[in-house]
């Protein structure tokens, strides 16, 4: 019973941590800046193709996976500048731009490294509970969106760099005018979210088959958890996740992975269709009710 | 009625523009009588796409709401079209009936679907989501019917692999029926693109195109004014959707195939792409520029082999970032910039930007 | 003296040689259209099929051509995308004009192809190995079919690893109807799946189905998932340390997945394949060294490239026996039952009934450190199931795909 118990705890878990980690990047380009990023998947496979790259250069995974995260964001600092930065005002055509983008990149990477990149393999062994075993590597990747959601509350409503970035976000002009580098803020920010879809590919490189258009398999999920958490990207993201994870587990433990998928997108129809603002919007009127 | 032909909503109202519109024409229907019966057929292929394009730039250009469903009822109408075409047969004109029902049963399900999502005053990009999975959730469901029991009679889904055995549309004619494709195709394409250009452009001058321009530019305010924007909105995505279904008709009927990929990302990505691409907001700029892009990204593709979806990137990208608003108004914007600086340069700038305000 | 005997003999012979080498490149070429995806999502499978391709039409050329011809290859790339394999179809038909047609990975690219081409009097090769069944007299297919893949494959693993199955599938046409294949032929071997699961496509976590599997503790996994994303199961399944022996009609040959992961993850795994990489005869040494004079940088040679490559010779031997390029007199050719060619597996022939290929199958296995080793030759496989129930294309053509659960009649 007990691991019939943790088994489903852990399988929540893990469809909690993809959410959550192929999520976040996109919840701070999209969800706070509102840059509707379709190159999204290819800030995580860049993450974790650089990942795995220094990892065959022999670089312990940990710090391979932080340059995996860091290529990433200078790679969405490159991006913001050279494209994005002109389309804020209109956000419909960030969706095509991205998506010019996020095709020449997939292709471009065909071209370039070729059509698949050997693996490197999971680290981190597996333990026993009951009849199961579990792979020790997914725990840590739940740990791992936990410590995602932590930092991302922490830099935004703790640091100076995180009241600027909201303040910018909120008002630019105002921003401007109060003496703060929009512009700066603006591509930092954008660099954070990339750096953020960069860690997770950086994260899952060691468990999945890495190919060029990798970054497909998180596009979905990835911008329904941050539609459903709704435009206050704190206060909606996590319990987004929760939601659909939930939902989610449930289906795909009942009636198998179909049940799951299709069972996620129309519980996302009837969420957004209840929740007109997303969760975070239903957070802030019950908060101000209290 | 035919007075509101010409209006604001709808770009190309002067004298210039009908002489080239009916040249357009002319040359449209002599194309096959000198062309490669290839590029004939091929041209009707890409002509079919175009209603998809309108209906959604009535819904997202006109009306401002963003639909990532056109595939959703694209499937709908080209399954619809095989279930019922394969149950009826080819006989008497019956594919037509079957071409008809299938367009039906789209606006049925968009009215539903439209009630479910408007009436819950989803908008923005909730909508774009709200669509975005119900059109995933359909590709999905249809890539796991490659059992038997997914069959309507003889009609088989046949999951992943498609859905195959529709007739072409068929006329009765005497002596033996005429199955519609190629040369016939394209003229039948023509025409029906001709009657709807032109249904579109009244819907859109008359006072009811008013009030989806005015929700487009300030639903609040358009709301205070008295009007229910919801039924506006519903009616046009009704229309949009409708159009969506008809290409999915058209689409089914060309190639007697359809597969559960038209329905997926990333084909459900392609007329927000096409769209924006020519210019949303207009409905002509809509129709050329989707035929353009359609045509550049097959000869892209058969010319340069790996390059092929860079160079598409790339093009894409640079139409965004040079030409906001939209390829076709671009160009529209250069031509007639040209011929006027020739006559009265002085007033160019002037003109231009009052018609940017 | 002996230079002016010696000269005109020269001269001579380099003239009898032009002049016999002179009709051959006045002929038109044979137009042989080859739609491969390079672009996309399945461009992994694509490149190596546009090489064999290219390598089988360079070396007929070299050799004098198809009855004195050249061949001139016409490829497009439809990415992936269904829409596409029907326009590019139609273009190399009407606008090419091309005697064949050969390509197209998917079945789903292969049904929107077939439409097109029964319309036309032009004979269509598809080189995939597939779910079988596809009874029209335009095509012919040259993959192995499940009859030669899992009729070997299934009563080995019966008696070698035991009675209980749990079958991970691809949740469409191919994981559904190759389960069924695998049920079918578990019973006749006396054991049973005792737990299936299908895997929409595009999936790429799979730590639930790791438990179920747990749970439902079989002798043996039959893996029939399919593309990328759905291969991060053996990395995964690993991590968990959950090793079950494994069998596969669709691994190691195809996607050649023993190079990509990190090893162990498909140790032990058993699959029956007429064509991977690591095969040793000495004609397969010679392929491989001409492929990979001219690709140094493929990464593996697998089954479709392979297959791709073995079709032009097919196409040459029909032609070259038919003395035409039609549809007609080549299946005329079939019909006889001696449509057979010499490949780098041994010798092939066409079945006449249903128009696919006799294969030889091999059974291999993937040892710890990703090595392969062949453990079983099976001999040539007949592609018997089609003309068992019925399917007889020198009798009537449906253009039909059948299943054991969608019957002729």
């Amino acid at each position: 019973m007990a691991a019939e118990i943790f088994s489903v705890l852990y399988q929540f878990a893990d469809v909690f941590a993809f959410l959550i980690l192929a999520a976040a990047g996109l919840a701070i380009i999209f969800g706070m800046m509102g840059v509707i990023n379709m190159a999204h998947g290819e800030f995580i496979m860049c993450g974790a193709y650089v990942t795995t790259a220094l990892v065959h250069q022999g670089m312990p995974l940990i710090l391979a996976q932080a340059g995996g995260a860091l290529a990433a964001g200078v790679a969405g600092i490159v991006l913001e500048i050279t494209v994005v930065r002109s389309l804020y005002a209109r956000p419909l055509d960030s969706l095509l731009a991205t998506w010019a983008v996020s095709l020449i990149v997939t292709q471009g990477m065909l071209v370039l490294v070729g059509s698949s990149f050997a693996g490197g393999g999971t680290p981190e062994g597996s333990f026993q509970v009951g009849i199961y075993t579990f792979s020790t590597y997914r725990v840590i990747l739940f740990l791992a969106a936990l410590g995602v959601l932590a930092f991302i509350y922490v830099l935004f409503m703790k640091t100076r760099f995180g009241v600027h970035a909201r303040a910018t976000m909120q008002n630019a002009s105002m921003a401007r005018a109060l003496g703060m580098r929009t512009n700066l803020v603006y591509a930092l920010t954008f660099g954070l979210g990339a750096a953020l879809a960069g860690l997770c590919g950086a994260l899952y490189a060691p468990t999945m088959t890495l190919i060029p258009t990798m970054g497909a398999t998180f596009i979905v999920e990835s911008f329904v958890t941050v539609v459903v958490g709704g435009t206050n990207v704190l206060l909606g993201t996590a319990p987004a996740g929760l939601a659909l994870a939930v939902v989610r587990t449930a289906l795909i433990g009942w009636h198998g992975q179909i049940a799951g998928q299709i069972g996620m997108l129309l519980a996302v129809m009837v969420m957004i269709r209840i929740l007109p603002n997303g969760f975070s919007g239903w957070l802030g009127k019950w908060a101000r009710n209290m | 009625m035919l007075s509101y032909i010409n209006g604001p909503q709808t770009l190309g109202t002067g004298r210039g523009f009908w002489i080239s519109f009916a040249v357009f024409c002319l040359v449209a229907i002599a194309y096959p009588f000198f062309a490669d019966p290839y590029d004939v057929g091929n041209f009707a292929y890409f002509l079919l796409w175009i209603f998809m394009a309108m209906g959604l730039s009535i819904m997202w250009g006109y009306t401002g709401m963003l639909s990532f469903g056109q595939t959703f009822f694209f499937g709908i109408g080209g399954y619809g079209y095989g279930v019922l075409s394969i149950l009826m047969g080819a006989e008497y004109g019956l594919t037509f009936l079957a071409l008809l029902l299938a367009v039906g049963t789209a606006a049925v399900a968009a009215l539903v679907f439209g009630y479910f999502m408007i009436y819950g005053r989803v908008t923005g990009v909730f909508f774009g989501i709200m669509t975005l999975s119900m059109t995933l959730a359909l590709a999905y469901f249809l890539g796991q019917t490659a059992g038997p029991e997914w069959a309507i009679g003889k009609a088989r889904l046949n999951g992943f692999n498609g859905m195959l055995g529709m007739p072409p549309l068929t006329i009765p004619w005497f002596g033996g029926d005429v199955e519609i494709l190629d040369t016939t195709l394209y003229y039948f394409v023509i025409g029906l693109l001709f009657v709807i250009y032109f249904a579109v452009r009244i819907l859109l001058n008359s006072p009811f195109g008013y009030v989806l321009v005015a929700i487009r530019e300030d639903p609040e305010r358009s709301e205070l004014l008295g009007y229910d924007i919801r039924k506006y909105q519903i009616i046009a995505f009704i229309v949009g959707s409708a159009l969506a279904a008809l290409s999915g008709v058209l689409y089914t009927a060309w190639g007697q195939f359809i597969t559960p990929s038209s329905v997926g990302l990333p084909a459900a990505a392609m007329p927000i792409v096409w769209v924006a691409f020519s210019g949303r907001r207009d409905i002509t700029a809509t129709t050329l520029g989707t035929f353009v892009l359609l045509l550049a990204f097959q000869t892209i593709t058969i010319y340069s082999q790996q390059w092929a979806l860079i160079l598409m990137g790339a093009l894409l990208l640079a139409t965004v970032l040079f030409v906001p608003e939209g390829f076709v108004l671009g160009l529209a914007r250069a031509a007639r910039w040209a011929t006027l600086r020739r006559r009265r340069a002085p007033i160019v700038e002037a003109e231009m930007r009052s018609e940017e305000a | 003296m002996r230079i002016n005997g010696v000269l005109p003999g020269v001269i001579s012979a380099l003239a009898l040689g032009m002049a016999m080498a002179m009709p051959a490149h006045a002929q038109e070429p044979i137009k042989v259209g080859l739609l491969e995806d390079v672009s996309g999502d399945l461009a992994l499978m694509g490149m190596p099929k546009l090489h064999g391709a290219e390598l089988a039409v360079e070396e007929i050329n070299n050799s004098g051509g198809i009855m004195g011809r050249q061949i001139e290859l016409i490829h497009l790339d439809p990415q992936g995308d269904n829409a596409r394999y029907q326009e590019f179809a139609r273009r190399l038909l009407s606008r090419d004009k091309v005697d064949v047609l050969i390509g197209g990975i998917t079945s789903a690219s292969r049904e929107a192809v077939r439409p097109i081409i029964d319309r036309t009097d032009t004979l269509y090769i598809y080189t995939n190995q597939y779910e079988g069944g596809v009874c029209d007299a335009s095509m012919i297919s040259n993959g192995a079919v499940p009859e030669q893949q899992l009729s070997t494959l299934v009563p080995y693993m019966v008696e070698h690893f035991g009675k209980k199955v749990y079958v991970v599938a691809a949740d469409y046409n191919f994981g559904h109807l190759t389960t069924e294949w695998t049920e079918k032929l578990l019973a006749d071997a006396g054991g049973e799946v005792i737990g299936k699961e299908f895997i929409p496509l595009g999936v790429s976590q799979f730590a639930q189905t790791i438990q179920n599997i747990q749970k439902a503790d079989p002798d043996w996994l039959m893996m029939l998932n399919v593309g990328a994303a759905q291969d991060s199961f053996f990395e995964q399944a690993m991590a968990a340390d959950v090793h079950y022996p494994m069998a596969s009609p669709i691994k190691v040959m195809l996607g050649f997945e023993h190079k990509r992961f990190a090893p162990p993850a498909l140790s032990g795994l058993k699959a029956v394949a007429n064509w991977y990489e690591e095969l040793d005869t000495p004609e397969a040494e010679d392929f491989k060294k001409r492929w990979h004079a001219k690709y140094p940088d493929e990464p593996y040679i697998n089954d479709m490239g392979y297959n791709a490559y073995v079709a032009l010779y097919q196409y040459k031997m029909l032609v070259e026996k038919a003395q035409s390029t039609e549809l007609e007199p080549i299946r005329e050719v079939i019909a006889t039952g001696e449509a057979c060619v010499d490949s780098p597996e041994g010798e092939i022939c066409i079945d006449p009934k249903s128009q696919h290929t006799s294969h030889r199958m091999r059974l291999v296995s993937v040892k710890d450190d990703h090595t392969v080793e062949t453990l079983h030759d099976f001999g040539v496989i007949e592609p018997y199931w089609l003309g068992e129930i019925g399917c007889d294309l020198t009798k009537e053509n449906p253009q039909t795909q059948y299943s054991p659960d969608n019957l002729p009649g």
